[in-house]
């Protein structure tokens, strides 16, 4: 899943460089920078960077934002649900960081096509970190069903160094209005 | 109404499915005999080609000391199908690397879950050696409700289940957020997936008394489920399940195969899912509540987003809490004049939330993103729920947010629903 570079063509670059772009926007704003544009026939048809300081809603991350450009606009258009749905189908997402569980399930319940992604999201990933909720039916689940839902191609590591040197000067540079976290900041770190 | 009161119950639904230590559910895994030498290759490989994420619980390699003080180890290579003894099973990386290293597969059990206690812990180590983590959090009620408490609980679960019964003679999810400490309502919400212009007053962000949520009950909305008796022969699943049909988070998938019941000029979002509706609400309550405090931030909601990579060396760590040292300070200045602001909750630190129906796997990580601490659901979700059902995200270590999940039984008429 994780193949890095591996047929990568340079459109696939030239998408995740857009990516990064919202990325740093988010970062300019003092939000976690993560951004992610969608494409539709080779086209970006909407962008989006995790807005979820500003909102003060946690689950405005960068392809919520997206998802929510998309749909509103095609429904101005008139598209009905099925052609919605169609339309989806053909969509690809590149994000800087791997989808979280929430988001990842997002793209499952939409049906998006493929997801390119840069660096991996060891605690909240929802694309094989944690949960792989790419894999769709196939995959075992506790309770011993086989979950439904519908699966999409994922492929990380695609320029994962850019993505994880804007948080990173995200989370050294600090927040100079930060106040004092709920959690020690030790715990965070102990994994 | 007063009837049903006596027969509700509130169940915690733990972390993993409760059982006796000595017989913890398991799972088939293959493994192999390995030379010492080639543990950190295989391992390694074997992560990316196979990682075991449903069992982190659960180490990689297995060390037995033999006779002589030789020790012997061996390694998961891949999960293995429960009745299914045939090692062309294998994923076909895994068959290769077995190939290669001219290893000798065998099917072998090991624990499904975490360990909840050191008894159940030694009694998983004589399958396969797993780690043990304790439980460092509490939160109130995973040790029982008192009376007031649970009539609270209770009070707020009809809330919901009152909205959920939505105008068009189905039954959608609905999310009522609470802050316990005073009782009041935060945000409620039904789900919008269909349809969000409803005119309805059921997405009110007002903040309101334990009072109103009891008013609510003999709402005219009630009458509606009336109707439904005559729709649902006892015991009739069909038609259950088509009363259901409009819950977001029990069809996730379906949304595009759903007539809406509203004229085109609405907007429909397949996404909007009760919880992360009410989500939207607390948190536009949150922004007009405080608004004075424009781009005054909360660091941990963006660490929240990301891993502890970023953070996880000594020096950074330092630097980072060196910075919470002089954003105290700064914190204390601001705060002085306007008393409210430290009142301000950080994000839903500290609430609950009611749901009639146990939330699909992108709502419960909502919540979990939302910092929400204790998940009240009346129904399960077979097909999607996240929250013991399908998943169990109580259950993830990495999620660094600790909540806890409980299930309000309720008496089978107050949808009059068979359930
Ligand atoms: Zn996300
Ligand atoms: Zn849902």
């Amino acid at each position: 899943m994780a193949s890095p570079g591996e047929e990568c063509s340079p459109d696939t670059f030239a998408f995740m460089e857009l990516a990064i772009q919202q990325a740093k926007l988010a970062l300019d704003s003092l939000e976690v920078p993560v951004g992610c544009v969608i494409v539709e026939d080779g086209k970006v048809i909407a962008s989006g960077r995790n807005q979820t300081t500003e909102t003060r809603n946690a689950t405005r991350h960068a392809e919520m934002e997206a998802i929510d450009v998309l749909l509103e606009g095609w429904q101005r258009n008139g598209l009905s649900k099925l052609e919605v749905a169609k339309k989806i189908s053909k969509c690809y997402l590149y994000v800087t960081c791997e989808p979280c569980i929430m988001c990842a399930a997002a793209l499952s319940i939409l049906g998006i096509k493929e997801v390119f992604y840069g660096c991996a999201n060891d605690k909240f990933g929802g694309c094989g970190s944690i949960l792989s909720l790419n894999l769709g039916r196939s995959e075992p689940c506790e309770s011993g069903a086989v979950p439904q839902g519908k699966g999409f191609k994922c492929n990380g590591g695609i320029m994962a160094s850019e993505a994880v040197s804007l948080l990173r000067t995200f989370y050294e540079q600090g927040n100079p209005n930060a106040p004092k976290p709920h959690r020690p900041l030790a715990h965070q770190a102990t994994r | 109404m007063n009837k049903t009161t006596d027969s509700w119950e509130i169940l915690h639904i733990p972390d993993k499915p409760p059982t006796p230590p000595d017989q913890q559910p398991t799972v088939n895994v293959f493994a192999s005999v390995i030379e010492p030498k080639l543990t950190n290759t295989l391992v390694r490989r074997l992560n990316q080609i196979a990682p075991l994420e449903a069992l982190r619980h659960v180490k990689r390699v297995q060390k037995k000391y033999l006779e002589g003080g030789k020790t012997q180890l061996s390694v998961i290579l891949c999960l293995a199908c429960e009745n299914d003894n045939q090692l062309d099973s294998m994923p076909h990386g895994v068959q290769e690397l077995v190939n290669f290293y001219q290893l000798s597969p065998f099917i072998t059990k090991v624990c499904k879950f975490d360990a909840l206690s050191k008894e159940e812990w030694e009694e998983q180590c004589k399958l396969w050696p797993t780690s043990y983590h304790p439980p460092t959090y509490n939160i109130d009620g995973i040790t029982g409700f008192g009376q007031e408490d649970s009539q609270s609980v209770f009070s707020f679960m009809k809330f919901a289940v009152e909205l959920a019964k939505s105008d068009h003679g189905l039954v959608v999810n609905a999310a009522v957020i609470v802050d316990p400490s005073v009782k009041q309502v935060i945000a409620s919400a039904c789900d919008e997936s269909c349809c969000w212009n409803t005119p309805t007053n059921k997405t009110s962000i007002r903040p309101c008394s334990l009072k109103q949520p009891e008013a609510c009950i003999s709402h005219p909305d009630s009458n509606i489920v009336v109707t439904h008796d005559s729709l649902l022969p006892n015991g009739s699943t069909t038609k259950l399940e088509q009363l259901c049909t409009g819950v977001s988070c029990l069809y996730p998938w379906q949304w595009s195969e759903k007539q809406p019941h509203t004229p085109n000029s609405c907007y429909w979002h397949p996404l909007r899912h009760a919880a992360l509706v009410a989500i939207e609400s607390s948190a536009a309550r949150d922004r007009q509540l405080f608004s004075g405090l424009g781009d005054f931030e909360d660091k941990s909601s963006e660490l929240d987003h990301m891993q502890s990579s970023f953070t996880s060396s000594p020096a950074k760590r330092q630097k980072i809490n060196l910075n919470n040292v002089e954003d105290d300070e700064k914190l204390d200045t601001l705060t002085e004049g306007h008393h409210c602001i430290s009142a301000r909750p950080y994000l839903c630190t500290g609430y609950d939330i009611y749901l009639v129906w146990e939330p699909c796997t992108m709502c419960a990580m909502a919540l979990v993103h939302q910092r929400i601490r204790r998940i009240f659901y009346a129904f399960p979700n077979l097909n999607a729920g996240a929250l013991g059902s399908v998943y169990r995200l109580q259950g993830e270590k990495s999620l660094n947010h600790r909540f806890a999940v409980f299930r309000v039984l309720l008496p089978e008429e107050v949808l009059d629903v068979k359930l």
